[in-house]
């Protein structure tokens, strides 16, 4: 679940909308974002996109605080906290938010990840007003409550049940960031443990709230069917006296040198099936060696024309199925890669099988064919995503906060572009180093006397 | 993570298109309070203010219309011109699917579509992939157990259009079924049931379908093992030239193209398809009803118990489409319905809970879900009661029906953004044989629903008597708390009944 979420993300590539007529289509038509940054005088970063082809507005309100920003014991907070922006402010009862969002034909979210919260909603362009006072409310003044805290804590926590305790192959991808990371600020998981969940109180979230939901704090992205003047008149309107505060504390993303191999063994009482998930710990995203490494990705696990898909699901009938992606964060991300093992093939011959391929990647580099692969592929993924209002406002707002980049919307696929056969075999022969990876292998748990005697 | 999951509001969301209303119910009321809260409302699980500016106003919006033509060997061409971005996407729509399988070859459809990818007269499985790959597009081909179609998808970037035009034909007529293939397809496929057994989601939906359904194709969400290890290349083969026909097909487009551009080339690659008579397919009626049933799949191990209940619902095109729609809008449309408010934003026992509904040739289902820790299945059980029984005896309250009407009508503006989903709804006006205005008298028909009319359909299809319970989980704990309902029927993740015995601890 988590790396599927992970591997979404790290696609999404983004920028504009054109609405042009498609007389004579041109090779490669270029599509771009036409974007205006404006700041507020509380520091408040605010980014519009006016564009009239379809009568709908999308805000991304993007935070930059994320898991990476937690302390020892109160894993799990930043997400915890998110679920509390939907639990009332001064103007908004509990609940209201969303209530008023879906009932006049829009739809939003919130979503926390170890870099950033983002808070978002699309709606039919006649109710800007509704979305500016939703968000700005919330973000002067939340109602912080014991009550609603217990109540969300629960929702978490069946949050956790569902995706990872209750799922086979749960806590493996938690065991694995615990062991590639050295650095607390990536070594937890976004949902955190329990534990620390049970442990968070009202006066964390106070602070929380003071510390990190504060404009200057922030990036405002807003697109759609409206007109930038006056937009933006609202936009001051609603946001502009809501205070400053000091800027947070920056976090240390310092993350010292792998030297050997790590690995861990997980039995799960949940699983019917080996599962081998192998990372190899590399850079920050918007570097020219991530884009190698996304190449590199695409040619190595990509779809069932990749390396790993056509060795180990078809040649050799190892595992079920094997996927992979280049994680894209602000610090150190890494490029995992994830096989589900058949009945009766040992695990260790799925590595092996694993680690031949990527030899062979290294000495021989990748084809022609695979570095158009991976371009094309990319193009087409990042174009699409351009399609809605919502998918663009998101995408702004975090190449905001992640790079001080929002102009990445329009130049993502030129850096992609850039990437030669001559970087990926460099990159393969810089990060797949077997010193450089973390293995974590689950086995199905033996269920009980019986089961044990019955293999 | 996600503050809110990403609700199934799939179906529903897809087919808010729309057009013009004005109708009393949802006309402004000039100086009153905002339609969707009046001030201090109390909505159990919510606390509605009423002080955020809503625009009481439902924005008009005109659906794009579909231009059609047909190739010289009869086949339907659908394009909806949209060009936003220089990609489009085309769907094979084959107008037979798993429910024209042989009643001892379940999942024929379904692999024969899948299979399609692994090898045509010139091209091998891996050129196949290498090629769609390599142009960055997309190819992917489906049957349900019980579809009356069989797809098969593509998409990509529009200056490789005549590329992957060509794949895409040669995948969707030449089809080689290579032995090799297929026994390696087999035996993944069997592998991977042992997959999908571990997800608690699976069991349940596999369990709730049989209930509902039992000896009826619908009654499996997979072709079962048996199907799997008897099929041969000569019997995909036959499938294929059986039913994928132009006459018997339908060519769906959406994207940066025009009609007079891509007819001649659809006229290149598809213009000496060979039509065929194609034997009709019975579409086999819903068995009847049941009692009541409790089955519980034990899952040792579980932390959670996965709880559905339902019904038989109704066929697509049923006169009560309409009211079932608003009221499962009301029940649990979304986080704003009745379930989620009460399931989680009150008590606290879940991250989610819904109720769907949907329905095909023959009648489909109404049902309610959620996921609660195991200690508070009982008080889940409990709430769903609650639900279920209150939209039946009571009438919806003018409030919720007029959110829910304005939730569904509403969203036709978002719509506008998602060309496949205008498409999609497009296609389903085409297999249901709906009048051409449907999408565009739908905000009509939805704004002309009473709370007597939603009354009506609970009592008629949450029929609490004949209600059908699915849990899975731990059985040494939920066995008792659901044995209050009636007797409880246990099954292991292979389906097999389990002994009254002893729960292990």
């Amino acid at each position: 679940m988590r790396l599927k979420q992970r591997f979404l993300t790290g696609l999404l590539l983004f920028a504009l909308a054109l609405t042009g007529s498609a007389l004579a289509v041109p090779k490669e038509r270029k599509v771009g974002v036409n974007f205006k940054e404006t700041k507020l005088k509380n520091g408040l970063r605010v980014i519009t996109v006016e564009d009239h082809s379809a009568p709908v507005i999308a805000i991304s309100i993007t935070y930059n605080v994320g898991s990476r920003n937690e302390r020892q014991g109160r894993t799990g907070f930043a997400h915890l906290f998110e679920h509390m922006m939907f639990k009332g402010s001064q103007n908004v009862g509990t609940g209201e938010h969303f209530y008023l969002i879906f009932n006049n034909g829009g739809t939003m979210n919130g979503t926390t990840n170890e870099d950033r919260t983002n808070y978002f909603e699309a709606l039919p362009a006649n109710q800007l007003d509704l979305a500016l006072f939703l968000e700005a409310d919330r973000m002067r003044s939340l109602v912080i409550s014991k009550e609603n805290l217990d109540n969300q804590r629960n929702a978490v926590q069946e949050e956790r049940r569902l995706g990872v305790d209750n799922q086979p192959y749960g806590q493996s991808g938690e065991v694995q960031q615990a062991l590639i990371y050295d650095n607390f600020a990536y070594k937890h998981s976004v949902i955190g443990s329990m534990e620390d969940l049970n442990a968070a109180s009202v006066e964390d979230v106070s602070e929380f709230f003071k510390m990190y939901y504060a404009p200057n704090n922030a990036v405002l992205t807003l697109v759609g069917d409206f007109k930038t003047a006056d937009a933006l008149k609202k936009i001051k309107q609603q946001f502009e006296s809501i205070p400053r505060q000091s800027d947070p504390p920056p976090v240390d993303m310092a993350e010292p040198q792998q030297t050997a191999e790590r690995r861990a063994n997980v039995d799960d009482a949940l699983a019917r099936l080996p599962q081998v998930d192998i990372a190899f710990k590399a850079v920050p995203g918007n570097t020219a060696d991530f884009y190698a490494l996304q190449v590199l990705s695409a040619a190595l696990q990509g779809g069932q024309s990749s390396r790993l898909y056509q060795a180990l699901v078809k040649d050799k009938q190892l595992v079920t199925n094997v996927f992979g992606f280049m994680d894209e964060k602000r610090g150190p991300g890494a490029l995992y890669t994830s096989a589900t093992v058949r009945q009766g093939i040992k695990p260790a011959d799925v590595e092996a099988a694993i680690y031949q391929e990527i030899e062979r990647l290294k000495k021989e580099g990748i084809a022609d064919w695979e570095l158009q692969k991976a371009k094309n592929s990319t193009r087409r993924a990042f174009i699409n995503n351009l399609q809605s209002s919502l998918s663009r406002a998101i995408s702004i707002g975090q190449y905001t906060v992640y790079y001080n980049e929002p102009g990445l919307i329009n130049t993502r696929l030129d850096k992609v572009s850039a990437v030669t056969k001559a970087d990926v075999e460099r990159v393969a022969n810089k990060y797949l180093a077997p010193t450089n990876r973390t293995v974590v292998v689950t086995m199905p748990k033996a269920k009980g006397p019986a089961a044990a005697a019955a293999k | 993570m996600r503050n809110f999951t990403e609700f199934r509001r799939g179906a529903l969301a897809a087919l808010l298109l729309s057009a013009l209303l004005s109708t009393p119910v949802l006309a402004q009321r000039p100086g009153g309070p905002p339609p969707s809260g009046p001030a201090g409302q109390s909505v159990t699980g919510a606390d509605i203010k009423g002080r955020a500016p809503v625009n009481k106003e439902i924005l008009k919006v005109s659906l794009p219309k579909a231009q059609e033509a047909t190739l010289s060997n009869g086949l339907r061409v659908v394009l909806l011109e949209s060009h936003r971005v220089p990609t489009f996407s085309m769907q094979m729509v084959v107008m037979s699917g798993g429910l024209s399988d042989p009643s001892n070859h379940h999942g024929l459809a379904a692999f024969t579509a899948t299979l399609l990818r692994e090898g045509t007269q010139k091209r091998t499985s891996k050129d196949i992939a290498e090629q769609i790959d390599t142009l960055g597009g997309t190819l992917t081909a489906n049957a349900g157990v019980s579809s009356f179609t069989s797809t098969v998808t593509t998409s990509g970037l529009v200056e490789n259009l005549d590329q992957t035009l060509d794949l895409f034909a040669d995948v969707v007529r030449n089809p080689k079924f290579p032995q090799e293939e297929v026994e390696k397809y087999k035996a993944r496929q069997l592998q991977q049931l042992q997959f999908q057994r571990s997800i608690p989601q699976f069991l349940a939906a596999e369990r709730f379908q049989r209930a509902i359904y039992g000896d009826h194709p619908a009654g499996m969400i997979v072709a079962p093992a048996e199907s799997i290890k008897k099929t041969t290349s000569a019997d995909l083969a036959k499938f294929h030239s059986t039913y994928y026909r132009p006459n018997n097909s339908m060519l769906t487009i959406v994207g940066d193209v025009t009609l007079r551009e891509i007819m001649p080339k659809l006229e290149r690659v598809f213009g000496d398809w060979q039509k065929a008579d194609v034997p009709q397919t019975k579409i086999p009626s819903a068995p009847e009803q049941g009692a009541m049933r409790i089955q519980l799949i034990d899952r040792p191990g579980s932390v959670q118990t996965v709880l559905q209940l339902g019904n038989l619902g109704i066929e697509r095109t049923n006169e009560d489409y309409f009211a079932v729609l608003v009221m499962n809008q009301i029940l649990g449309g979304g986080p704003a319905a009745r379930l989620f408010l009460n399931l989680r934003e009150a008590k606290g026992y879940t991250y989610g809970a819904y109720s769907n509904f949907g329905g095909s040739k023959f009648r489909g289902t109404v049902i309610s879900s959620s996921e609660v820790r195991t200690d508070v299945t009982e008080g889940a059980m409990k709430e769903f009661m609650y639900e279920l029984k209150r939209i039946r005896d009571e009438k919806a309250s003018p409030v919720e029906l007029e959110n829910a009407k304005r939730a569904l009508v509403g969203s036709f503006a978002l719509s506008l953004e998602q060309p496949n989903a205008l498409l999609q709804n497009i296609v389903t006006q085409k297999l249901y044989d709906m009048p051409a205005d449907y999408w565009d008298t739908y905000p009509q028909k939805v704004s002309a629903i009473t709370a007597e009319d939603i009354q009506r359909v609970a009592q008629k299809y949450v029929d609490l008597g004949r209600l059908q319970v699915v849990a899975v989980g731990d059985a040494s704990k939920a066995r008792d708390v659901l044995a209050k309902y009636g007797t409880v029927e246990v099954y292991d993740a292979e389906g097999q009944p389990v002994t009254e015995k002893k729960p292990t601890q």
